[in-house]
């Protein structure tokens, strides 16, 4: 047993598929962006789904799986890079059950499924985060940095520290579906 | 800090009883569940401490290359495709292109579609780069092929190869007298000859008389006949080993020590052009003080492993091949035999809850989740109180189990080490628990009970029910002691923790788990055909280490003491 998280119910908007985005978040070019489901947002968050390839229509720039965290003031950014003399945004691709925590800004460009990420750690551009690896807080993860399957990271650059366990998968599935549940509106009453 | 439970591996220790929770050994022998296995077999509990462990792939962390263990020792365990590390802060490096020919009038797209070369090696964290240190490539790619020649032309790897080259025949022979011998050489014999030929050599080298050191005497450490039999025979045979450069005078050649470093120290006028203990001791050769010698360095692989029970040697964990695969064939872990145990204080999910109420209803609340901080000053436990606690236990197995628990008296030693202490205090424990040792069930697990697409495991009514049931009105004044409550495969149980007035430390208590479940009708993975004869229930016991958090002395208590 453990206590509920709340929110203020008229802070936050919740989707049919149970995504519950804060009001006080900044989501820029939200056409662009792909919510799993029972994914939150929280306050202060900024997702740039703004910044992407300079072709017309619809393109997916952020996707996040299902029940992601993206903490509160985390910045969501699309990598960049100069290729052949062109200027492009590349798109960011996140998986299942994945925690970001409060304050650190996100540029990676795939990160699995299962993946923690701690508070106030920069990734940097074209980071890719393979399944079940934990980024401990306060980590700088210098660009193009692979974080490989199982692995915890820690520390400026960030390095390997430890493997982690084997029931990592079900240990983290378990605890971000505890904490979507744990997450509740507060009553209007109260 | 939240309560917490971990559990006991004995780890072939005679003792099934784990050490009493205030001394350190406690915490080397209690895990938490997630990272035990479970040797059906041996009807056991394994940690990593205890299982053996083999290596069942390598790669490399970076490319995530799977390297065939064949190469592995070739390419001396380290990466040989593009992938270096920062010789100055163990980042990753790039291969960047030199900036193109400028023409003059305007920019000209580069000739090559990978840039223009030279090559270089680039951190992106501190900004070290391989020209720096005259290190420049044709190509962008087989960096480490291009790197070979220089790599295999530095002291340390020809002194490497040296080595080798000298105990070669001296392992070669060896070996191969012993698969001559008498003995049928089965694979695995010879193979431990082998080693122990190997051993042999280099505590033959390594008993040799130094001027001024005291003598090792191999014999007196191992009685095995035959070994010292080897040993003296291969002390005779081993020519001795002269290195290709003498130490003296090694630091001319640019490998660190002796006076080049006193006359670089002495005009250093910057630190960080002396490379930091960090920086040089994972090199096999004394390098050179200097910064600017650092070379990068290729990244050495990773590997995946099985683990095998270390009793009967039967495989607990064997992962797929594939070298980022997350997935098992074989995961015997402890969590699908023994029952999950986690621990409240219902007072402080109360008070963490009401933290985050407030914090909600403020308009601009920073923070709806609580730091680490906050929650620590709120979850002390008053000495002098009684505190009611929740155990919840769920069951992993697909029937139904009967659970007892039972607290572990607390042996509190007898002589007291402490001088300091009051001999009569000290060896009152310092609270009490009660907890019901009646058994209980707790229901099967079903896949139907998981968190499913759209089915949580409490329905939103529900779990509004109770939060606002707990709001409104002070908790009703039930029983805390006993079965509190049974849903799905989870079983609540209460206890109470009475602190005394002058208790001090931690509140953490051992606490033993037996549970008994249906031995026949265990799921087909579970048990040999062999052991279906077996009693209808079998009974398993374990140990867990309780904590329920740090005691807030009281004032007159801590004045008491101190004087
Ligand atoms: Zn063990
Ligand atoms: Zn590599
Ligand atoms: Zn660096
Ligand atoms: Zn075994």
């Amino acid at each position: 047993m453990e206590s509920p998280i709340y929110y203020s119910k008229s802070e936050f908007i919740e989707t049919d598929t149970g995504n519950k985005v804060s009001r006080r978040a900044t989501i820029a070019g939200p056409q662009n962006i792909i919510l799993g489901g029972k994914t939150i947002i929280s306050s202060g968050a900024i997702i740039r789904g703004d910044l992407r390839q300079s072709r017309p229509g619809h393109a997916v720039v952020i996707s996040l799986g299902r029940y992601c965290l993206v903490g509160e003031g985390c910045v969501m950014r699309p990598p960049y890079k100069t290729y052949r003399g062109t200027f492009n945004y590349y798109p960011m691709k996140i998986g299942d059950h994945v925690h970001i925590g409060a304050g650190s800004v996100v540029e990676a460009a795939t990160i699995g499924s299962h993946v923690e990420i701690g508070k106030n750690c920069i990734i940097g551009k074209f980071v890719i985060i393979k399944d079940c690896a934990k980024v401990a807080d306060n980590s700088i993860v210098p660009p193009n940095t692979v974080i490989p399957a199982l692995s915890f990271f820690a520390g400026s650059p960030a390095g390997f520290v430890e493997d982690l366990p084997e029931s990592t998968q079900e240990l983290v599935e378990s605890q971000t579906k505890q904490f979507y549940q744990r997450f509740q509106p507060l009553d209007r009453d109260r | 800090m939240a309560p917490s439970v971990l559990y006991h591996c004995p780890c072939f220790s005679r003792h099934l009883v784990p050490p009493p929770p205030h001394l350190a050994s406690s915490s080397h022998s209690f895990h938490p569940l997630h990272t035990l296995f479970f040797c059906e077999e041996c009807d056991a509990v394994r940690c990593n401490r205890c299982v053996s462990v083999e290596v069942s792939g390598y790669y490399c962390p970076n490319c995530l290359f799977e390297v065939p263990s064949a190469s592995v020792r070739a390419e001396k365990n380290r990466c040989a495709r593009n992938c270096f590390m920062c010789p100055n802060c163990r980042n990753t490096l790039s291969v960047v292109p030199s900036d193109p020919p400028d023409v003059g009038d305007g920019r000209i797209a580069p000739i090559s579609t990978v840039g223009e070369p030279p090559f270089f090696l680039y951190c992106s964290h501190c900004r070290w780069d391989s020209a720096e240190v005259g290190i420049t490539f044709e190509k962008p790619t087989g960096l480490a092929a291009q790197l070979q020649k220089s790599e295999d032309s530095a002291p340390d790897s020809l002194e490497f190869e040296r080595l080798k080259e000298h105990f070669d025949p001296i392992i070669r022979a060896s070996s191969l007298s012993s698969s001559s011998s008498a003995v049928p050489s089965s694979a695995a014999h010879s193979h431990h000859l082998h080693s122990t030929s190997i051993t042999a050599a280099a505590s033959a080298a390594l008993a040799r008389d130094i001027p001024g050191v005291g003598r090792y005497n191999p014999l007196s450490r191992s009685g095995r006949g035959t070994g010292s039999k080897d040993r003296s025979a291969n002390k005779d045979e081993m020519p001795d080993y002269k290195s290709r450069m003498d130490a003296t005078t090694a630091s001319k050649m640019g490998s660190g020590g002796g006076l080049p470093d006193v006359e670089f120290m002495r005009h250093l006028e910057n630190v960080s052009d002396v490379a930091s203990l960090e920086q040089r001791w994972s090199y096999s050769w004394a390098t050179s003080l200097q910064t600017k010698d650092l070379k990068p360095l290729r990244i050495p692989l990773h590997s995946k492993r099985s683990k095998r029970c270390p009793a009967c040697t039967h495989i607990l964990i064997k992962p797929e091949q594939k070298a980022q695969s997350v997935r098992y064939k074989i995961k015997l872990v402890a969590a699908n035999y023994l029952p999950a145990i986690s621990i409240a204080l219902p007072h402080q999910v109360e008070k963490f809850g009401h933290a985050s109420a407030e914090a909600a209803k403020r308009p601009y609340g920073k923070a709806t989740v609580l730091t680490d901080e906050e929650k620590e000053a709120m979850s002390g436990l008053l000495a002098g109180e009684t505190y009611p606690f929740h155990v919840s236990l769920t069951n992993p197995l697909y029937d139904p189990i009967q659970v007892k628990l039972s607290v572990q008296r607390m042996h509190v030693a007898a002589p007291s080490s402490d001088p300091g202490t009051a001999s009569e205090k000290a060896r009152r424990p310092p609270f009490v628990v009660s907890l019901s040792t009646t058994p209980f069930s707790v229901a099967a697990f079903a896949e139907a009970w998981e968190y499913d697409e759209d089915d949580d495991i409490l329905d939103d009514d529900e779990l509004e029910a109770r939060l606002s049931g707990r709001e409104k009105e002070p908790k009703p004044k039930t029983k805390t002691v006993g079965i509190l409550e049974k849903r799905a495969n989870i079983t609540v149980v209460g206890g109470e923790v009475m602190l005394r007035k002058e208790a001090r430390g931690n509140v953490k208590f051992n606490m033993l788990v037996s549970y008994t479940y249906r031995a026949d009708d265990a799921p087909a993975d579970m048990g040999s055909p062999s052991k279906s004869k077996a009693p209808a229930t079998k009974t398993f016991a374990f140990y867990t280490v309780v904590e329920l958090g740090p005691i807030i002395p009281r004032e007159e208590t801590r004045i008491d003491v101190d004087t």
